[in-house]
């Protein structure tokens, strides 16, 4: 894929040797990024507490038709947009974020707790997460 | 029975027994009989079953109770009768409690209904087929009350498929069963298998001419049994138990025997109808008549039995095999089938059987 | 008034394939909307990896899915492979294709006699778990477990393969045994209606909700990791894409995939014959540190596209390990794909995307 052209449109971005890393602008890049260049899938999205730095989302897309791979990586604190008006299988991912790591995605209107109960406090993938919690030691 | 009220009594005058009591006890000795026979029957039917079943999918079937795990079911039943009967809080207990009665106690009438040798028919009116026919929708009504009751939403679902089935067997049921009494001009059973008699044995049989119609009451008994392709009121995969979700213990049990007692009558009663019931399929020949003319009467009773028995159970066999091969029909696909198919066909069949009757009017008394 | 009806499909239900929540929303017995609830299988398999060492973590991995688990174990050690640059012996790669193929196989074969069942025919399951059971006796002679079998370790394999006569022994009888599958099943009138044009898949939406693997090859769209994957890369052999679109075809490119599977099973007996001498190049898991940076690879596991995502800062235990399984992604698609549909078709649909509930959960 041409990033140059991707630069041109998007100024605010930084490219590494795999990633693309952006700062802003989540949707529109998703969105020109697959109509422009035939990313069809987005295999996953991944997330990584990197404590002070932020939640780390990496927005794995491929094409299947030129057989490419692209990394989107945009660093968010404890809010995101949500692209899953884009790719409908960023909805299951981000309900999963929003368990584990707490992040809460503007536009997905159903985020609501998916492995852990109803009433869990905390995110069990954040780097803060309380492990002395009182409900963890019910086998001790 | 005349045959053997008499025998009965005279029975009973050479131990110096008073006529009354005979008089008073041979009607409630068929009921008990029945009721025994029954259950001992069901007992081996869902043994026959599971068995069948077993092998057909390379297994060994039950084996551990009872020789050849002959004691399996028995001990089936005495866990059920054991276990704690709960009736859902919000069920409608009234109701609730009714429903698995009411689909056992029909299905016991029905058998008294059905010829089982010439002389051993417990309830012989001239119009014992149409009383079949009607009491064989009661458990229906049963299976309804029990989704109904148990305000359970998979019951419930269980319970509108079976409505929703019954309109969709009950009618070719009927025209077929109307194409037998046109062939047999009678409305009694034993008299429908005493019209299929021939010198020739099975050729006599109505499922000759009436092929069609003995397939469509096949296909429709599947259905009316809830039995495979058809069981969708108890799929098990999208409804867990259909109706009787709810039930467990000894109601559950009533269920599945009426389930298997329904089983048992049905293909009685298809045996009957198409299969010449209690004749034999040689006609005289091989029969203990055949070799010994000085045999007592009372052997024959037990011959016809056995030929009736043999023929049910053959139909039972074809009903497991079938259970073990197909996947189950979806619900509108049964619909669909009946009406744009079965029903047609066996209206075509009735017909068919009326001009046969007219052309051919001596071949079938 | 509304007439709809809230229905609770699971997590105890005969046919969820474990412990999967459908929350239907039913009209008579029209689905107008359908909510998966997953998470009742859920072990916390990311956070446990951030505690435990990477040999520690290791017999846990085949636990995300019971029926694929060399699927995920290769993944596992493939990207500590691929950080330490540790290159696999031909003998070793052939090992892995043979595992891997019999493991997808044995998970194709249960998935028919499963979705069979859902269908309301019983013999298929039986029919297909006697083939699987050669399969898992296989497995357990070898590796001493039947499905949890942790055999491949960083930098090879526990032990080397013996018995190979069994497996040349299975590959003789299968074709035999999915003929009668298919006298069986493929052609019989039901199961036609139950699932030629039923569920229908189109390509946009299978993309678009991330749909990999099989399902999203019955739809037309060819990609197959195996074709890119450096383990398969002497091997000759045909993605199976078929453009049906339905549960039917889904049926059957599982059938094909497994006489393909096959045809792998024999070019790496071939390869392991090839290579009569076992020599590894293991990886000292004692101490295990993997240098700093991220990792990734991917696989073609029974169930779609399978990953793993490794971020290491250089401890013993990774900063963040990510798992992508091809499941999750098809219970969301339920969402989609049972709206509209009747309840009885709602069963056979959602049994023909193949899903197993611990790589929902991980």
């Amino acid at each position: 894929m041409n990033i140059t052209e991707l630069k041109k449109v998007f100024d605010n971005c930084d490219i590494t040797e795999d990633k693309i890393i952006i700062k802003d602008k989540l949707t529109e890049t998703l969105k020109f990024i697959k109509e422009n260049y035939e990313f069809n899938i987005l295999k996953e999205i991944v997330a990584i507490d990197n404590k002070d730095k932020g939640i780390e989302l990496i927005y794995r897309l491929y094409s299947v038709e030129n057989e490419e791979e692209a990394l989107i990586s945009i660093s968010v604190k404890n809010e995101a947009e949500s692209v899953s008006k884009i790719f409908d299988s960023a909805y299951a991912d981000e309900k999963e974020i929003y368990d584990l790591f707490g992040v809460q995605f503007i536009g997905n209107d159903e985020l609501k707790r998916l492995y852990m109960p109803e009433a869990w406090e905390g995110h069990p993938l954040k780097k803060d997460y309380n492990e002395q919690d009182e409900r963890l030691k019910w086998n001790e | 029975m005349n045959h053997l009220y008499f025998l009965y009594i005279e029975f009973l005058a050479k131990h110096n027994i008073p006529q009354l009591f005979g008089d008073i006890t041979f009607y409630i000795i068929p009921a008990g009989v029945i009721f025994i026979a029954l259950l001992l029957i069901i007992l081996a039917l869902v043994l026959f079953e599971r068995k069948l079943l077993g092998w057909f999918t390379q297994r060994k079937g039950p084996n551990r109770v009872g020789l050849w795990g002959v004691l399996q079911t028995l001990a089936d039943a005495l866990k059920l009768l054991c276990k704690e009967n709960i009736t859902p809080k919000n069920a409608d207990r009234f109701l609730f409690n009714l429903a698995p009665i009411l689909m056992f106690v029909p299905t016991l009438i029905l058998l008294g209904i059905i010829p089982y040798s010439s002389e051993f028919t417990f309830m012989n009116f001239q119009t014992n087929l149409l009383i079949y026919i009607v009491l064989a929708t009661l458990p229906i009504l049963s299976i309804l009350l029990a989704g109904w009751a148990s305000n359970n939403k998979y019951s419930l679902f269980g319970a509108m498929r079976n409505v929703a089935q019954v309109l969709a067997y009950e009618l070719p049921i009927v025209f077929t069963v109307l194409s037998i009494i046109v062939l047999a001009s009678s409305m009694n059973l034993t008299q429908i298998t005493l019209a299929q008699s021939n010198q020739y044995g099975f050729l006599g049989w109505f499922i000759i001419p009436c092929f069609i119609g003995f397939g469509i009451m096949f296909i429709c008994t599947l259905a009316e049994l809830n039995r495979c392709p058809f069981d969708l009121p108890e799929a098990e995969s999208e409804l867990i138990c259909g109706y009787n979700t709810e039930y467990s213990g000894m109601r559950f049990a009533l269920f599945y025997l009426g389930e298997y007692a329904m089983l048992f009558s049905n293909s009685l009663l298809l045996s009957v109808l198409f299969l010449g019931g209690y004749l034999s399929p040689f006609g005289k020949y091989l029969s203990p008549m055949f070799f010994n003319q000085n045999i007592s009467s009372f052997l024959i009773y037990f011959e016809q039995a056995f030929w009736l028995l043999l023929k049910s159970f053959l139909i039972i066999f074809v009903m497991i095999w079938i259970r073990a091969t197909l996947p189950r029909m979806a619900s509108f696909d049964l619909l669909k089938l009946s009406w744009t198919k079965l029903l047609p066909l066996s209206i075509i069949n009735f017909l068919l059987m009326v001009v046969l009757k007219y052309i051919w009017g001596g071949l079938y008394v | 008034m509304s007439n709809k009806l809230k229905l609770n499909l699971g997590p105890q239900h005969p046919s969820t394939h474990g412990v999967l929540r459908l929350i239907l929303e039913v009209e008579g017995e029209k689905i107008t909307s359908c909510e998966p609830d997953v998470g009742y299988l859920h072990r916390g398999m990311e956070k446990m990896a951030e505690k435990l060492s990477y040999i520690q973590y290791l017999p846990l991995v085949d636990r995300i899915d019971y029926l694929g688990a060399f699927s995920y174990s290769e993944l596992l050690c493939r990207n500590i492979e691929k950080a330490l640059n540790t290159e696999l012996f031909p003998r070793v790669k052939a090992i892995r294709v043979l595992m891997l193929e019999l493991n997808r196989i044995a998970s194709h074969l249960l998935w028919i006699g499963s979705f069979l069942m859902d269908l309301g025919a019983v013999s298929p399951f039986f029919y297909a778990f006697r083939e699987r059971e050669i399969i898992l006796e296989y497995f357990e002679k070898v590796t001493g477990q039947r499905m949890m079998n942790n055999y491949f370790i960083f930098g090879g394999v526990r032990r080397d393969i013996f018995a190979l006569a069994d497996v040349e022994r299975f590959l003789k009888i299968l074709p035999d045994k999915l003929n009668d599958y298919e006298n069986i099943i493929t052609q019989n009138p039901i199961f036609l209606q139950r699932t030629k044009g039923k569920g229908i898949l189109d390509k946009e939406t299978a993309l678009n909700g991330s749909i990999t693997g099989v399902n999203l090859r019955a739809c037309g769209v060819k990609y197959d990791l195996r074709t890119s994957d450096y383990l398969y890369k002497d091997y000759e052999f045909t993605p199976v894409v078929l453009d049906g679109k339905d549960a039917w075809t889904r049926y059957k490119a599982r059938i094909l995939e497994i006489k393909e599977s096959a045809k792998l099973i024999a070019q790496a007996i071939e390869k392991i014959n090839q290579n009569p001498k076992f020599e590894q190049d293991l990886i000292n898991p004692i101490n295990l540190i993997l240098p700093e940076g991220e990792y990734y690879s991917e696989i073609e596991a029974p169930r779609g596209l399978a990953s793993c995502y490794i971020k290491s800062e250089g401890g013993k235990n990774p900063y963040r390990l990510k798992w992508r399984t091809g499941s999750y992604y098809s219970v969301n698609l339920l969402r989609r794909l049972l709206v509209g549909e009747y309840l009885n078709d709602a069963i056979a649909i959602a049994g023909s995307l193949d899903i197993v509930l611990p790589e929902v959960d991980k």
